[in-house]
């Protein structure tokens, strides 16, 4: 490939100015003016219970209260890879704050007045709160009606129990590599629930016109996806996805917690029922730490064999997911999770039983990392403490089992080209590993730890990204793309990869923000896969529009094709160093001939990407045979901690993080991942977990006692790493890195700890408190 | 029942009729449609809604908007000079690619805001403390703090050369 | 967020006026800040019938030193505090613990009187006002009442001032020997948190002692048992492992959600031991 011009570059955001003037507006920014209602909603005060009888009447009799709406106004099923759950409860609540009706009225307080008014008259049951509680022998059935239920052919759930879906994985022969074993280690971490704490609320506007078109503001992560479920859940109604629109602004943070369908859903459904009037939904915070997705809890419990010189030769991985009362969602975590819960070893033996459990907790779902970092919390602590017990340094035990390009991966696949080697070692020098700081204040210790980390996207084989290019009078362009800029800087990579291939600088071309309407079929935001899957599909369509533009000059200008380029908005030709043609003259009017006619007209690129190789068809009982991960993201972190051993305060000194990428398309970008993943991840680990009573009542649903980092919480030196093994199907080599950052940061911390402290830690957050307690509790 | 309050908002004298129970971060928003005030927890633990009052920073979501009655009020949408495009705050966070989704962005300028205007060159620690009660999901706050910093040693150089 | 509940917002033009405000009004809240008020009137655990800005009430808002005697208004807000000389250079207790109150955008706007008024057990001025030994001043329409600190606080979100009263100012005696002072608060973050305890700690040149802890106990304590065996005496590390016995009968610490009994009881002996060596340094010159 010649040089690079745009690719590569730490070209500034596209979207930066809009956001340092406060001009980027937001789903609550948009006016829609005295026709506007609002919405409240009536939550379940019940973690599990029936309903008995819902009285509106009082509510429906307030000053300014316009409809009272119950949830047996919407009887529809649905969800994204499982319909078990519906727009409003039903008949029963599985979880407290499910909501059970709605207010809709003029005034958002006069909504909320109400909603206090409408009276439900509940049986209270006894709720499944535990992972355990839910799979003993006669458990109370969270979905009775289980085995009815749709869901996606790579799912697996168990008839008559609260196993939504259960993930098997068989490789080689697991009796036969322990017993190749010389020893075999046990252990059971526990990861609990967190929150996404984007710093938008969720808010969503629906309008039903007096046509019958139903439009949704939403602030969400997939605007065609939800365009999808809406349609699929109102068809009762006659409403068909030609009626739905969705529009989506610019989106305060996802972090996973917009994917799919949650509380859009209400918005578009109340709005059938005011015709004509818009109606506004929108989340408190405290809402949405309830009703939106939550990151599972999981309960992993390992087996792993190995040989006296550090080589794995079987893994037994058993992980229990808290998934929640309803896991439309959430149970392809547990399938990712599954799929790859070996971390990025290459083990022969392998059994992974990754079990979606049905509790009645608010439902689980995406969370950045997906899985991913529950599982390796367990994972890569238990390395270290297996690396100890063999007398063998951590790093080299990592190093002699990390996986490599060619692999045998658990479910038969193999792995992809990757620096992974490359990433521990450089990890291992930033760090200077082997060497100890010293402290000077004797109640300081110091500590370092590592881990490393790898991370599939999890998605059906046939998701899809698409691009519509158009150019303007000035040859400035407009990308018609429907993944969300989240914050992670897509606009921007997208502009840099059509920049480069049609030589217009990145500043020249604007990413649009989707309207379902306008703008093409894309599947999600989520997966990390957007570089790769929407970058394809960007350059694609840019490739298109060069063709049409290259189709144009030969036939209008009589150039050879073969040497024509395009460089500084012009088409250039190589055969011909003085003669140029800038883009503006002719590509929206064309170009005129002798003769007063005209050739051409305005181009319009056109792009597709769908990875055709991939199969998430497989031996139910053994996973084996399918190719559902399209390519793994990898890489090496480590950290050097202060840890105050009276106090427990873990101060972080240092830490590193490299990534291999494929190709950096804007490093300042993926820099940006790391910083951004990495405080959030030392977040769950020091600070961060949801905690519930046992009533099933959320107790910290604010940012009070439910915390995120402040500025004065971050490490006090974050050492990005980028490494560049090009992905052959990628655009210029590049793979997505957003949510890697966050997967390592938990076992590097409990491995920093118990390197200063000799305190292993098993159960997350692994908070000053907890430090301190487990300290103490070892002395005694 | 609706009360008109008068009041400077971004040098401009301005009227508008409040509800006794509307918050001044509401009153903004929805009244007089300066949209970058923002709202992410509504009891002051984000920091989103900062604006200045009286040049002070504070949290609008915890003022009542009849509070702001012959007060000078100050959004992201007023701080700049007229013959600016931007202040040289938001350059820098520009050019630095500090923010991701942006949605803490108008709340931390709005806290970074008074403090260089109070010292030109603050330090490291001077300017974590302005922006402690500002919540950043997305970017670990590093790209925000080293811009700064660099706006800070910028502006330190200015002065030593101007001398 | 709306505020759901409706009230009557009423600003009061002098002392007397709010007094009448008040009487006619007993479901009332005072506003100054509001930091708090707001926050729990959105939130529905208050719902007053009025609201009582004191904002505009001349004489509140002064921080003065005159004859040794500090007094700061009730309209002094926490940044006022951290920025001023006086209180910097005679009383940094105050200035420390100030410091720690949330942040900025919050201290901007919220007093230290409205802390002591809220009175929630994890108040932040609570234990530097008891070592301080400062004194509340009230006034109702009936006149004015000193109440010593250590008679202010009655219990969570309680205190002795009577329906019908506004506190106007509090007063601390600047104290008459060579002193040093630390402040200590446990938090779970390096940034705002709530105090899941704080320890402030009082030592001077003739070793008398004061220590206070707060949020361990339904209000701020004076720890006396502890500075009589300190009193007289010049710090030891054995004197202060001696000390640290004491605080289990001290404080009285609570399970809550952002912290455990035995993990507070634990730091406030951490945060009383560094606290006094730190006074002791301090009163050292260094």
């Amino acid at each position: 490939m010649s040089k690079l011009k745009y690719i590569g570059k730490p070209t500034v955001r596209v979207d930066g100015k809009a956001k340092v003037t406060g001009a980027a507006t937001f789903v609550e920014d948009i006016d829609f003016g005295p026709n506007l209602l609002y919405a409240a909603v009536v939550e379940s005060p019940y973690a599990y219970a029936k309903i008995n009888s819902i009285d509106t009447s009082a509510a429906e009799q307030a000053e300014d209260v316009v409809k009272v709406v119950v949830g047996k106004e919407f009887p529809y099923r649905f969800g994204l890879y499982m319909h078990d759950r519906y727009i409003f409860a039903q008949d029963y609540v599985r979880f407290m704050g499910e909501q059970v009706a709605a207010v809709i009225a003029r005034t958002p307080e006069a909504a909320k007045r109400a909603a206090k008014l409408v009276k439900v008259d509940y049986t209270e049951l006894t709720p499944i709160l535990k992972v355990e509680d839910a799979l003993c022998d006669h458990p109370n059935l969270v979905h009775p009606e289980l085995k009815s239920y749709e869901h996606v052919p790579w799912f697996f759930p168990q008839d008559d129990s609260n196993i939504a879906h259960f993930r098997k994985i068989r490789h080689g022969d697991l009796d036969k590599g322990f017993e190749e074993a010389d020893q075999v280690f046990e252990d059971v971490y526990y990861v609990p629930r967190y929150a996404h704490c984007a710093i938008e609320i969720h808010g969503a506007v629906g309008k039903f016109d007096h046509s019958g078109r139903l439009t949704v503001w939403t602030s969400s992560q997939s605007p065609h996806t939800q365009r999808h479920l809406f349609a699929e859940a109102l068809k009762p109604l006659g409403i068909t996805h030609n009626d739905v629109r969705v529009i989506t602004p610019y989106v305060g943070g996802g972090f996973g917690g917009k994917a799919g369908v949650t509380m859009e859903i209400i918005a578009a459904a109340l709005a059938t029922k005011v015709q004509g009037h818009p109606v506004k939904v929108l989340w408190s915070r405290e809402q949405e730490f309830y009703n939106t997705y939550q990151r599972q809890g999981v309960v992993a419990k390992m087996r792993i064999g190995v040989k006296n010189d550090g080589t794995m030769t079987a893994i037994e991985q058993l992980l229990y997911w808290d998934a929640g009362a309803y896991v439309e969602y959430g149970a392809n975590v547990v399938n990712a999770a599954g799929l790859s819960a070996t971390g990025p070893y290459r083990i022969p033996n392998i059994k992974i039983d990754s079990v979606c459990v049905y509790t009645n907790l608010p439902p689980g779902g995406p969370y950045r990392g997906f899985g991913y970092s529950e599982f390796l919390f367990g994972l890569e602590s238990f390395v270290d403490d297996i690396a100890e017990k063999l007398g063998i340094d951590p790093i080299e035990m990592r190093l002699k089992n990390a996986i490599k390009e060619g692999d045998t991966l658990a479910y038969g696949g193999k792995m992809n080209p990757s620096g992974l080697e490359q990433a521990i070692n450089k990890v291992k020098k930033e760090l200077k590993w082997g060497e100890k700081r010293e402290s000077k204040d004797p109640h300081i210790k110091t500590g370092k730890g590592i881990s490393l980390f790898w991370k599939a996207p999890a998605m059906p084989p046939n998701a899809s990204s698409t691009c519509f290019l158009k150019f303007n009078e000035d040859a400035s362009i407009n990308l018609l793309i429907s993944a969300m800029e989240i914050g992670q800087g897509y606009h921007t990579v997208m502009a840099q990869i059509a920049a480069e291939v049609l030589g217009v600088p990145p500043e020249k071309i604007r990413g649009e923000n989707p309207d379902t309407d306008r703008n093409p079929y894309e599947w999600q935001t989520v997966a990390s896969h957007i570089t790769w899957s929407c970058g394809n599909a960007v350059y694609n369509a840019a490739v298109d529009a060069r063709d049409q533009i290259f189709d144009l000059v030969e036939r209008a200008l009589e150039k050879k094709r073969d040497a024509l380029y395009l460089e500084d908005m012009q088409v250039k030709s190589k055969d011909e160093p003085e003669w140029s043609v800038p883009l503006r003259d002719f590509i929206i009017d064309g170009l005129m001939m002798k003769d007063g006619t005209w050739r051409g007209g305005p181009i319009v690129g056109r792009g597709m990407f769908m990875p055709e190789f991939a199969s998430a068809l497989s031996n139910p009982e053994t996973g084996q045979g399918g190719k559902p991960n399209v390519h793994y993201t990898v890489g090496a972190a480590g950290v050097d901690i202060d840890v105050d051993e009276e106090t427990g305060k873990v101060k972080i000194k240092k830490t590193v993080l490299a990534v291999d990428c494929g190709k950096a398309l804007n490093p300042s970008l993926v820099e940006g991942q790391i910083t951004g993943g990495l405080v959030q991840g030392f977040a769950t680990v020091l600070y961060e977990d949801m905690r519930f009573s046992d009533k099933g009542k959320l107790l910290n649903p604010n940012f009070t006692d439910y915390k995120i980092p402040t500025v004065h919480d971050i490490p006090e030196k974050m050492v990005p790493i980028i490494i560049e093994t090009a992905q052959p199907d990628g655009p210029y080599g590049a793979r997505g890195v957003g949510e890697h950052t966050m997967i390592p940061c938990a076992p590097m911390i409990g491995n920093a700890i118990k390197d200063a402290l000799n305190v292993r830690i098993k159960s997350m957050p692994l908070t000053a408190e907890k430090i301190v307690m487990s300290q103490k509790n070892q002395k005694k | 029942m609706k009360t008109q309050i008068a009041f400077t908002l971004n040098n401009e004298l301005r009227k508008m009729d409040v509800e006794t129970n509307q918050t001044l971060a509401d009153a903004l928003r929805y009244l007089m449609g300066t949209k970058s005030v923002k709202c992410g927890c509504e009891r002051g633990d984000c920091g989103s809604c900062t604006i200045l009052f009286n040049g002070k920073s504070v949290r609008s979501c915890l003022i009542l908007a009849l509070e702001a009655d012959g007060q000078e009020i100050t959004t992201l949408e007023g701080i700049k000079k007229p013959e600016e495009e931007m202040t040289p705050l938001q350059e820098k966070l520009l050019a630095n690619n500090s923010f991701q989704c942006g949605f803490c962005a108008s709340g931390m300028i709005m806290s970074l805001t008074p403090l260089l205007k109070k010292n030109p060159s603050p330090s490291e620690e001077e300017i974590k403390e302005a922006i402690a009660g500002n919540l950043c999901r997305c970017t670990g706050y590093e790209p925000i703090i080293s811009a700064v910093k660099e706006l800070a040693k910028e502006n330190r150089q200015q002065k030593e050369k101007s001398k | 967020m709306p505020i759901a509940h409706e009230f009557k917002y009423l600003k009061a033009k002098s002392l007397k006026n709010a007094f009448a405000l008040m009487e006619k009004h007993p479901n009332y809240q005072v506003l100054a800040g509001g930091t708090d008020l707001i926050c729990a009137i959105k939130e529905g655990m208050i719902s007053p019938e009025a609201v009582i800005d004191i904002k505009g009430l001349k004489g509140l808002s002064k921080i003065k030193l005159s004859n040794g005697e500090l007094s700061i208004g009730s309209l002094v807000s926490y940044s006022e505090i951290i920025e001023s000389r006086t209180i910097k250079s005679y009383f940094p207790l105050l200035k420390e613990a100030a410091e720690k109150v949330a942040s900025c955008g919050i201290r901007n706007r919220a007093t230290m009187v409205g802390n002591i008024c809220s009175a929630v057990p994890c108040l932040d001025a609570g234990a530097p006002l008891m070592v301080y030994e400062a004194t509340v001043v009230v006034e109702g329409k009936d006149g004015e009442r000193l109440i010593p600190i250590k008679e202010w606080f009655v219990g969570p979100r309680k205190t002795s001032l009577k329906a019908g009263e506004i506190v106007k100012e509090v007063r601390i005696k600047e104290p008459a020997l060579k002193h040093g002072i630390a402040y200590d608060k446990l938090s779970r973050y390096e940034g705002e948190d709530l105090a899941q305890a704080t320890v402030a700690v009082y030592l001077d040149e003739q070793n008398n002692y004061r220590i206070s802890f707060g949020s361990v106990a339904p209000v701020p304590v004076r720890a006396s048992s502890i500075e009589n065996l300190l009193n007289g005496k010049a710090l030891s590390a054995e004197l202060i492992a001696q000390a640290k016995i004491l605080v289990a009968q001290e404080i009285s610490p609570i399970t809550d959600i952002r912290a455990t009994k035995e993990f507070r009881l634990h730091m406030c002996e951490v945060m009383m031991e560094r606290s006094l060596k730190r006074a002791q340094m301090m009163l050292g010159g260094k």
